[in-house]
């Protein structure tokens, strides 16, 4: 059973409902170290270490038809046939009860999904792709995220515009071996210095103390600003400060925050717009794949 | 729509393994196993050992001495030759050939067992074994583009000296895509049956009875049935090795020698021995994991381009005799920093046999700079 945009306190009940109703006599979770379920008894694999000999042969070993196999977030990776994931298949071999948790249905694309998919059908449709799957043949629980992502426009001087146009420049021309990303990702910081001036100016005055951010980094030192990679939110409704290149720190802070709808300031540079046009652009793969499933 | 169709079988694999080995025997006179002292050879040895012994006959252990090897690998291989006397013939082949070495640039070659070095063997011969060439001088057979028997070519020539033999390999489709496809591509017809685990091979039969065999079953297989494998595996399975590094091969080879690493710890004698046969042992020991140098994935930072790294590898190799087949190769491919750091690896790993292809393809990396600066 795949259980699609379910928060962290929804799960332990779920869990322990399947339990009870299929004496299950042991239970393992297995998910991302952000990702916690607090029920007793159950022992908790950290993704990383499912490919580790030790791990692996183990879980083989001790998962048998009265085991529950949780996977909780677990769709960390885009590739379908990664070593985890076929990790993964194995254990699911071993067992008919398994619950997935997954906030969102996808990282990336909507191929994604087939990952889910491949383990709710105990893979028996491996080789086929999105287009051809017999999607009713897994059963989900989908409760659809609808994400409002609403645009505070921020507007830089002339002089951000000029320094922005040359670090480009310098960027482009420096790039030599390194990763060809880091020029969104680093325009988009220096963006992000155009977007404290102007919050912290008269015309925003967004940083008062009731208002918190969720930001790429914690290089402003502020206090009411949390990364991508706090693993806890305890203080929504966040303001999107900066959008992660990454978009599973973005799915794993909303797993986390429960957050739906939030602000996000966007300056008027070039890279700023590119990366709210991927954000829209990946909403619309999101509601595409939704359509299929649901 | 419906493309596929997924049925479990009733068999399992261990029972279908069984009727391919019967049906082996049913076939055919003579019946050689190739074993390793791994895994795989270890389960396939196993169920060829019982079907013979369920039927009075005796089936052949061809294991072809490396030389360079594990010590387990060696009790390994002497375990099942002593399995069940009565059932097996020994197979034991200690004849000189050479076998890539990736440690050193003089010592690129191994000659295995080289006469007239009988003190620098890593092991003596022993007298039970095959100690000759089976087959005349004369007709000895080479793989094409080498000037001497190589591990292929030796293997190639021992088959040549059967005719109607089957072959039997603990080869699994699951190991690789190329495995894959190495097991199923050229199907038999015996016995007026088409084989999808067989290919023939000269006038005789290569055969994968465990093709379709998963690791976890090879692994039950050794539970259920009590036999030994390895201490390798435990030492690798105690250091926490991941599910595709847990392999037993060769110690020197230029896909292998990462298992150099590591083998100070699980057999110190082995390494000593080692040190004193091939050189380079010792330094490849200290840095094989260092992904920076054999992988060449960072580049050296005196270097400001792959191409240039790559240039200047190639203006020093140290063997003015191989430096041609490395440029007559590369002048073949395209000129970018992609197949810039692929022909550096082959350079640094001395690969002038070309086991580590390189994919020559356009820089994908330009590509998407040139997006960037449109879209930024």
């Amino acid at each position: 059973m795949i259980y699609l945009g379910r928060g962290a306190a929804e799960k332990a009940p779920l869990i322990k409902e399947h339990i009870a109703k299929h004496d299950i006599k042991r239970v393992f979770i297995l998910g991302h170290p952000f990702h916690r379920i607090d029920i007793d008894d159950a022992e908790f694999i950290e993704y990383n270490e499912l490919i580790e000999y030790r791990t692996f042969y183990r879980l083989l070993q001790e998962i048998d038809q009265r085991t529950l196999v949780v996977l909780n977030e677990c769709l960390r990776n885009q590739n379908r046939y990664d070593l985890t994931f076929n990790c993964i298949r194995h254990f699911l071999r071993q067992t008919t009860h398994h619950l997935i948790f997954q906030y969102l249905p996808i990282i990336e694309q909507p191929s994604d999904f087939m990952t889910l998919f491949d383990w709710d059908t105990q893979s028996r449709w491996k080789p086929v792709q999105l287009a051809d799957a017999p999607l009713h043949e897994a059963t989900v629980d989908c409760r659809r995220i609808d994400l409002e992502l609403r645009p505070v426009a921020i507007t830089t001087d002339d002089r951000t515009k000029t320094a922005y146009q040359v670090e480009k420049r310098r960027l482009i021309d420096n790039i030599g071996l390194r990763d060809p990303h880091t020029i969104p990702r680093n325009l988009y910081l220096l963006s992000g210095k155009a977007k404290l001036a102007w919050a912290q100016s008269a015309n925003g005055s967004l940083f008062d103390e009731s208002r918190w951010f969720v930001g790429r980094n914690d290089r402003f030192k502020l206090p009411t600003m949390q990364t991508y990679r706090a693993g806890t939110y305890d203080h929504t409704p966040y303001t999107v400060f900066e959008l992660p290149h990454n978009f599973l720190e973005f799915i794993d802070f909303l797993a986390l925050s429960g957050q739906t709808a939030m602000d996000v300031l966007v300056a008027d540079l070039k890279v700023d717009a590119w990366y709210w046009q991927r954000y829209q652009e990946w909403r619309n793969r999101l509601a595409e794949i939704y359509a299929q499933i649901s | 729509m419906q493309k596929y169709t997924h049925k479990y079988l009733e068999e399992t694999v261990v029972d279908a393994a069984r009727r391919r080995v019967a049906f082996v025997f049913d076939h055919f006179e003579t019946i050689h196993v190739s074993i390793s002292g791994g895994k795989d050879s270890s389960v396939l040895a196993h169920l060829a050992i019982l079907e013979a012994q369920k039927r009075g006959r005796k089936v052949g252990l061809f294991f072809l001495d490396e030389e360079a090897m594990y010590q387990s690998t060696i009790e390994m291989v002497e375990y099942w030759m002593a399995f069940a006397p009565e059932s097996i013939n020994r197979l034991w082949m200690q004849i000189p050939f050479s076998l890539t070495s990736a440690t050193s640039y003089q010592d690129s070659q191994l000659l295995c067992w080289e006469p007239g070095k009988r003190k620098e063997w890593m092991r003596q011969k022993s007298e039970n074994n095959i100690r000759q060439k089976p087959w005349a001088e004369a007709d000895e057979k080479l793989t094409s583009g080498y000037k001497w028997l190589d591990f292929y070519g030796a293997i190639t020539n021992y088959e040549r000296c059967y005719k109607g033999a089957a072959f039997l390999l603990g080869e699994r489709a699951q190991e690789s895509p190329n495995r894959r496809y190495s097991v199923t591509k050229h199907p038999v017809t015996i016995g007026g049956q088409k084989i999808f685990w067989g290919t023939p091979r000269g006038d005789n039969f290569t055969l994968k009875p465990i093709y379709d065999w998963q690791f976890s079953d090879v692994w039950k297989y050794h539970h259920d049935n009590g036999i030994k494998h390895s201490r390798i595996y435990d030492y690798q399975f105690l250091k926490g090795y991941n599910i595709n590094e847990v392999r037993i091969s060769s110690l020197i080879h230029e896909r292998s020698f990462k298992s150099l690493c590591d083998l100070p710890e699980f057999e110190p004698k082995t390494f000593e021995k080692l040190c004193k046969r091939i050189k380079g042992v010792s330094f490849v020991q200290e840095t094989g994991k260092a992904a920076k140098l054999f992988r060449a994935s960072k580049l050296p930072k005196n270097f400001t381009s792959w191409i240039a790294y790559r240039d200047f590898l190639l203006e020093t190799y140290p063997l003015p005799d191989r430096r041609p087949i490395f440029e007559k190769r590369f002048s073949k491919h395209l000129s970018n920093e992609y197949v810039a750091r692929q022909q550096c690896r082959q350079l640094i790993c001395n690969d002038y046999e070309n086991n580590l292809p390189i994919d020559n393809k356009p820089d994908p990396r330009q590509e998407l700079i040139r997006y960037y600066e449109e879209q930024l």
